[in-house]
């Protein structure tokens, strides 16, 4: 009776085996597909602006990058202008965020008192999931005209007399431009610095620590000497997906960058970024070489970002590799 | 031991100079925060009233609400989720079940990293590139196949709904892999020791372990596009009336608020930061939830 | 425990051999596995007793760099050979690992997911059997009341009872049992070894533990293991009383492990 039974078993077994097999492949196949398509997205991307910046890149070869010229009506462009604004507002940004962001992660994991830390640490995120055209109205209606008439005025006479700086740090106050561009940019970008060095922090050895402060350390020296060099590769890291961000950033910065095709010295002056460019001008732009100058720069603007995405994916991946993730 | 006292406190007092600026930055941080917070409840909350849901954006000088807006992006947002998912939740499995270890998984992870943190202009770019344009051949392909439904050539919320899902993939693809990689093998082996086949083992056991973190990665990418201006500005367009039409340029949130704040019309910056509060109060009810989800998962 | 020395051969382990990359984890192992008999592998840590276990459901091909070599004859075919049907093999060897692994779904769930892999049945024949699974793992009384109640809600002994109840729901042939008391209270390890002792009289049983007395209690035949090699095998009461082997010898009566 047994060996029926079993038997029984064992061909609708057989048959239960035949269907797994088909339905194993063709999983696996849809997994892999879906992969695939990551990827293909990836060259889709790089190949259509590439196509569609073609008729700019013939027309202007390499001088599209050395050139201050924006001019639509004689149909001449030029990406300088916009590329020193990326690179400047991002500058400015990561300068401020990163001391800012890592003075955040030290002061939750040391010296803020335990019940407080998870509300300021929320606040914090809190400003990572604002959208950034908040950012952006927020800065041209709130930020721009009390900057223009409290802290520029001020900072502009504070340096009005310092030789060498009163051209960069001089002009007249307009409440919008780079600088102002920068700082919300840092804003934006600063809890994503303080949220992986908050990580980063976690993955040092509390032994390494406590031999530090066993020696006498203060918290200070601690921080300075032992965990931020252990954690370096991370926090650069994260430094750098914050700096990716923040080049590729359009509404905080379309608002309150003036829009000005041009190159001036101070940094209180307006320019413009590539994305605030873009997101300000495709629309109107009339002419194919119009369209194709503001995708080369959007282009040159993926280049970039790559480049610095790339570079933050290396480091904070050997750190993963470290800590034995 | 003789502690030199000099050394001492200066060691003291740059450690007291550090740790204070310190919590300088957590201020600065916190001030900023209530500062756009404030201003944009303090701007919004007067401009919040149920015209809002019932009126279309008006020209200026005209009342009106942000209906069409709402519902553009609402549509646009809700297509984009329900393709996005599903394929970031396929090529997330991939990375985890099937290729952890390999080298075309750590190219895949790789690129998928980028797309994560790409500049949203430059995907918008894209689908402009491969949809909005008008070229020839593929106007003629898609014509064949979706007839009237073949969004080429012109704006539309079809083309935008794209351009927010290439932002949604990324995103669920990152936190499915997350989440099944923490699924813990010993799952894994008990369902195969039954004589499960893979995919079954997956569908059945492993997704199942990782539901609730996979949902909220599904709450994060929503929370993340609700704020995307960028891709929609040369996809979806904007459409100053009521439409349903996603064939056809629809309006949306975010690009209403950037015409009407950069506009030099009062009542429509009345209605931008309306629109903002909107936005931003969708995303931290998001975020809220998906903080919710993850706390009752763990417990 | 009484060892009928003609009880047939069900599984058959000839020159085993296992690797982990380039490191030879089981060295030319060979004994049999007697029909419905219970046989225990013994030994201290990383002697290769769970390596051994863990091929006999080819549960190590889920890992990449671990593969075996020799031959394991079950019912006249060696199951190690390509052409063998992995998810077949499965079905008919279940397995019951040291932590339980309840899955993430109800209790009746939980044990109709192996049932309805491979076998058709209406509704009602299906909850006979949910029950009479339950009933064998001597889970019924506790939860007949709540089998809409997530698995992962009973406690550790129960957990485990439950793991085992869905791997009798298969009705497989053989069940491995790796350490399935380790992480559990001596209550329920006493009502687990009184479990083994019912199953085998329909089942060819393999325990993996590191407890001797667990070994001598429940098994008929037991194989002790030392760095990757068969040390001794023989029915339980030889081993225990007078082994042959001196480093067997110093392994029960507790000199190293």
């Amino acid at each position: 009776m047994v060996d029926i039974v079993l038997s029984d078993a064992l061909t609708s077994r057989a048959e239960a085996v035949r269907r797994f097999g088909r339905r194993d492949s063709l999983f696996r196949a849809m997994t892999a597909l879906a992969a695939l398509l990551v990827v293909a997205v990836f060259a889709g991307v790089i190949t259509s602006l590439t196509i569609g910046a073609m008729p700019a890149i013939h027309k202007f070869g390499w001088n599209f990058l050395t050139s201050e010229v924006w001019d639509p009506v004689q149909e001449e462009f030029g990406a300088l202008a916009s590329i020193y604004g990326t690179l400047l507002t991002s500058a400015l940004a990561m300068l401020i965020a990163v001391p800012v962001g890592i003075g955040i992660a030290i002061f939750l994991t040391e010296i803020c008192p335990r019940p407080l830390r998870r509300p300021i640490g929320i606040a914090i995120e809190l400003l990572a999931g604002i959208p950034s055209i908040i950012y952006g109205i927020w800065g041209l209606f709130t930020f721009a005209p009390a900057f223009q008439q409290t802290a520029e005025p001020w900072l502009i006479d504070l340096f009005g007399n310092v030789p060498v700086l009163q051209d960069y740090l001089g002009g007249a106050p307009y409440g919008i431009g780079i600088f102002t561009a920068g700082l919300i940019l840092s804003i934006m970008v600063l809890p994503f610095i303080s949220a992986v060095t908050r990580d980063v922090f976690e993955t040092v050895p509390p032994m390494l620590k406590e031999a530090a402060y066993g020696l006498g350390c203060t918290t200070w020296e601690v921080m300075w000497r032992v965990v931020l060099p252990f954690a370096r590769t991370g926090v650069v890291g994260g430094a750098m997906l914050a700096l990716g961000r923040a080049l590729g950033e359009t509404m905080a910065v379309t608002f309150v960058i003036g829009n000005a095709h041009n190159i001036q010295k101070s940094v209180f002056a307006p320019g413009t970024t590539i994305s605030a460019t873009i997101a300000n001008e495709f629309t109107e732009a009339v002419g194919d070489l119009y369209l194709s100058s503001l995708i080369e720069m959007g282009l040159i603007l993926f280049f970039i970002t790559f480049v610095v995405l790339a570079c933050a994916q290396m480091m904070l991946r050997s750190l993963e590799r470290r800590a034995g993730g | 031991m003789i502690v030199h006292s000099g050394l001492y406190r200066r060691r003291r007092a740059g450690n007291a100079m550090f740790l204070t600026l310190s919590v300088f930055a957590a201020i600065f941080g916190i001030v900023w925060l209530t500062a756009i917070l404030g201003s944009l409840f303090y701007n919004g909350f007067s401009a919040i009233s149920p015209k809002l849901f019932e009126e279309m954006t008006p020209p200026p000088g005209s009342d009106g609400g942000l209906l069409n807006a709402i519902f553009g992006s609402v549509v646009m947002s809700a297509i984009a989720v329900a393709i996005g998912t599903p394929v970031g939740l396929m090529a997330g499995t991939y990375l985890a079940e099937y290729g952890r270890h390999g080298w075309g998984s750590f190219f895949v992870r790789f690129i998928n990293d980028i797309l994560l943190s790409a500049p949203s202009i430059v995907i918008g770019l894209f689908i402009y590139e491969i949809v909005v344009v008008n070229t020839p051949t593929t106007h003629r392909v898609c014509q064949a196949i979706l007839g009237s439904w073949c969004p080429i050539g012109h704006f539309s919320g079809i083309a935008g709904a794209l351009a927010l899902t290439v932002i949604v993939i990324p995103v669920v693809v990152r936190t499915t892999e997350n989440m099944l990689l923490l699924v813990p093998n010993g799952l894994r082996e008990a369902a195969a020791a039954l004589g499960a086949p893979r995919s079954r083992v997956i569908r059945a056991v492993t997704w199942k372990a990782a539901r609730a973190g996979i949902i909220t990665g599904a709450l994060l990418a929503i929370a993340r596009i609700s704020g995307e201006t960028a891709p929609l500005l040369f996809t979806a367009f904007n459409n100053q009336f009521w439409s349903t039409d996603l064939n056809g340029p629809i309006a949306n949130l975010p690009y209403v608020i950037f015409q009407f704040a950069m506009s030099p019309y009062e009542d429509w910056h009345h209605l931008a930061w309306a629109g903002a509060l909107l936005i931003t109060a969708a995303v931290l009810g998001l975020s809220i939830a998906a903080r919710i989800l993850e706390r009752s998962n763990r417990s | 425990m009484d060892a009928p020395v003609n009880a047939g051969i069900k599984v058959d382990i000839r020159n085993l051999s296992f690797y982990y990359g380039d490191t030879k984890a089981l060295k030319d192992i060979s004994l049999p596995l007697r029909d419905r008999q219970v046989t225990a592998f013994i030994g201290p840590s990383g002697c290769g007793k769970s390596t051994l276990l863990r091929v006999l459901n080819r549960i190590y091909e889920l890992y990449p760099r671990q593969r075996a070599e020799g031959e394991v004859i079950l019912d006249g075919e060696n199951i190690l050979s390509p052409g063998q049907d992995i998810n077949l093999l499965r079905a008919r060897v279940g397995m019951v690992f040291q932590k339980p692994t309840p899955f993430p779904m109800t209790i009746r769930d939980n044990i109709a997911f192996g049932i309805k892999l491979y076998e058709r049945m209406p509704r009602s024949e299906l909850e006979g059997r949910i029950e009479h699974a339950l009933q064998r793992a001597a889970l019924w009384n506790e939860v007949k009341d709540k089998l809409g109640e997530s698995g992962l809600s009973l406690s550790g002994g129960q957990q485990q009872r439950l793991c085992i109840a869905r791997t009798v729901a298969t009705k497989p042939e053989i069940i491995l049992l790796d350490e399935p008391c380790s992480a559990l209270d001596p209550i329920s390890t006493a009502k687990i070894e009184e479990l083994i002792d019912e199953l085998s009289a329909d089942y060819t049983i393999v325990i993996v533990t590191h407890n001797m007395q667990q070994a001598s209690r429940t098994s008929d035949y037991t194989a002790f293991m030392y760095l990757g090699e068969l040390v001794e095998f023989g029915p339980t009461e030889k081993i225990f009383t007078t082994p042959e082997n001196k480093r067997t010898e110093q392994y029960i009566t507790g000199r190293f492990g």
